[in-house]
């Protein structure tokens, strides 16, 4: 193999696009050459780079919905504030019970996330969620994968396929996965992530919606709500 | 069959977990950079993320048996460099680890990387290369960037810009060439 055949194979090895049969030869020469080991972290540096603006994280912070004006992301259009707050009320008034707490049942609940095995189910859907964000930021391939042909046009957004199959409407766009998975979510939950916004939904049939793009939450709601019926 | 990261990732780790040390290797270098870059923002120091990620890849290595797939390797990877961030910004007592001379290879692995940590921290020098990779002709920027940005397979790159799989690999190489003669040029003091 000369220099440039080595060089594709790596940049292929990297990719995750090497046929098996390829791997062992390009293991044997990359141990004995410092520079090509060398290479795959360039490689690594280089992707990091270029997805610079997205993968910016400047701070990974679980917030609840009921800390919406907290957050300054929001806080700078009063209009968008009220439309949220009327969007929030609206959805309560439509069975989205599952973001409610229900006062009556406060002392049954306190009881229960205190026995040993909740603390057990809190702590697995915990490292859930965290593989779940972390795929998301690290695997662009993870919110193509999933939930593509659901159909958005009732509220607006027409899917994107230049974008990586995600939707759009405007200014915005997203892409979606809906699973059945339970990160045992009362509420809807979001991060920043550079410029874009994650938001993991738990639905009423027990399934997650998790959206992740330019995304506000008034919009958010909007398609879960659509998704919830 | 479409393949991905994740499938080659298992291979190397397979192949690991049998004492290949090379396999391993690769593994590092491909991760290190990520691992490092997460450990500086929650350290904000050079020299604890240099240390941090070493151990963490120590780590990696001695626990790598437990490790059963059910997550992103490097999920779990990053997992352990926070949790050892975590100790170390908790614990006073915190005192750096000896590299065990089994696992010497790992230390010539990370010196070896110390020119790049610079351009990891420094927001400026990412977005040199952004800047670098929009002036590259065409045909490559497209295939890096459907690549690295959209996460496309070769295959699908193939398919979207009707040239033979072959095309796609030589021009990403390519275009990997081309930055990293840019970041030697332009970013590193030292080559």
């Amino acid at each position: 193999m000369n220099e440039i055949e080595i060089g594709e194979k790596l940049s292929a090895l990297h990719d995750g696009e090497l046929e098996s049969s390829e791997i062992d030869e390009l293991i044997d020469l990359v141990s004995k050459d410092t520079q090509l080991q060398k290479k795959l972290s360039f490689y690594s540096v280089m992707g990091m780079a270029a997805n610079y603006e997205s993968n910016n994280v400047v701070k990974i912070k679980s917030k609840k919905t009921k800390n919406i004006f907290s957050n300054l992301w929001l806080s700078n259009a009063m209009t968008a504030a009220a439309s949220i707050l009327l969007t929030l009320i609206f959805l309560n008034d439509n069975d989205f019970s599952r973001m409610n707490v229900d006062s009556k049942s406060f002392d049954q609940i306190t009881s229960a996330i205190n026995s040993k095995e909740a603390k057990n189910i809190a702590k697995q859907s915990e490292e859930y969620l965290t593989d779940h964000i972390m795929r998301i930021i690290n695997d662009p391939s993870f919110m193509i994968s999933n939930s593509n042909n659901i159909d958005l046009r009732n509220v607006g957004y027409k899917t994107n396929a230049i974008q990586g199959l995600g939707y759009s409407k405007g200014d915005e766009n997203f892409q979606l996965r809906l699973e059945k998975k339970d990160f045992t979510l009362n509420s809807i939950k979001y991060w920043k992530h550079g410029n874009k916004m994650i938001y993991l939904v738990p639905m009423k049939d027990g399934r997650t919606l998790t959206l992740y793009g330019n995304i506000s939450l008034s919009t958010a709601m909007t398609v879960a709500k659509s998704l919830n019926l | 069959m479409k393949k991905n990261s994740d499938d080659i990732d298992s291979v190397l780790i397979e192949k690991a977990k049998n004492g290949n040390e090379g396999a391993f290797s690769i593994l590092v270098n491909k991760y290190h950079p990520r691992v490092y870059a997460s450990l500086f923002s929650f350290t904000k120091s050079k020299e604890d993320s240099e240390d941090l990620s070493q151990q963490t890849f120590i780590k990696v290595w001695q626990q790598l048996s437990s490790f059963r797939g059910e997550s992103a390797f490097f999920t779990w990877v990053y997992r352990i460099a926070i949790n050892l961030a975590k100790n170390y910004v908790s614990s006073a007592a915190y005192k750096k680890q000896k590299i065990s001379s089994s696992i010497e290879f790992l230390e010539l692995d990370v010196s070896s990387f110390e020119d790049l940590e610079s351009i990891i921290i420094h927001d400026q020098s990412l977005i040199e290369i952004n800047d670098f990779i929009i002036t590259m002709p065409e045909s490559l920027k497209t295939a890096f960037t459907m690549r690295e940005v959209e996460g496309k397979s070769y295959d699908e790159i193939s398919e979207i810009t009707k040239t033979p799989i072959g095309t796609v690999r030589s021009r990403i190489f390519r275009a990997r060439e081309s930055i990293i003669e840019y970041m030697k040029k332009e970013l590193i003091d030292n080559e």
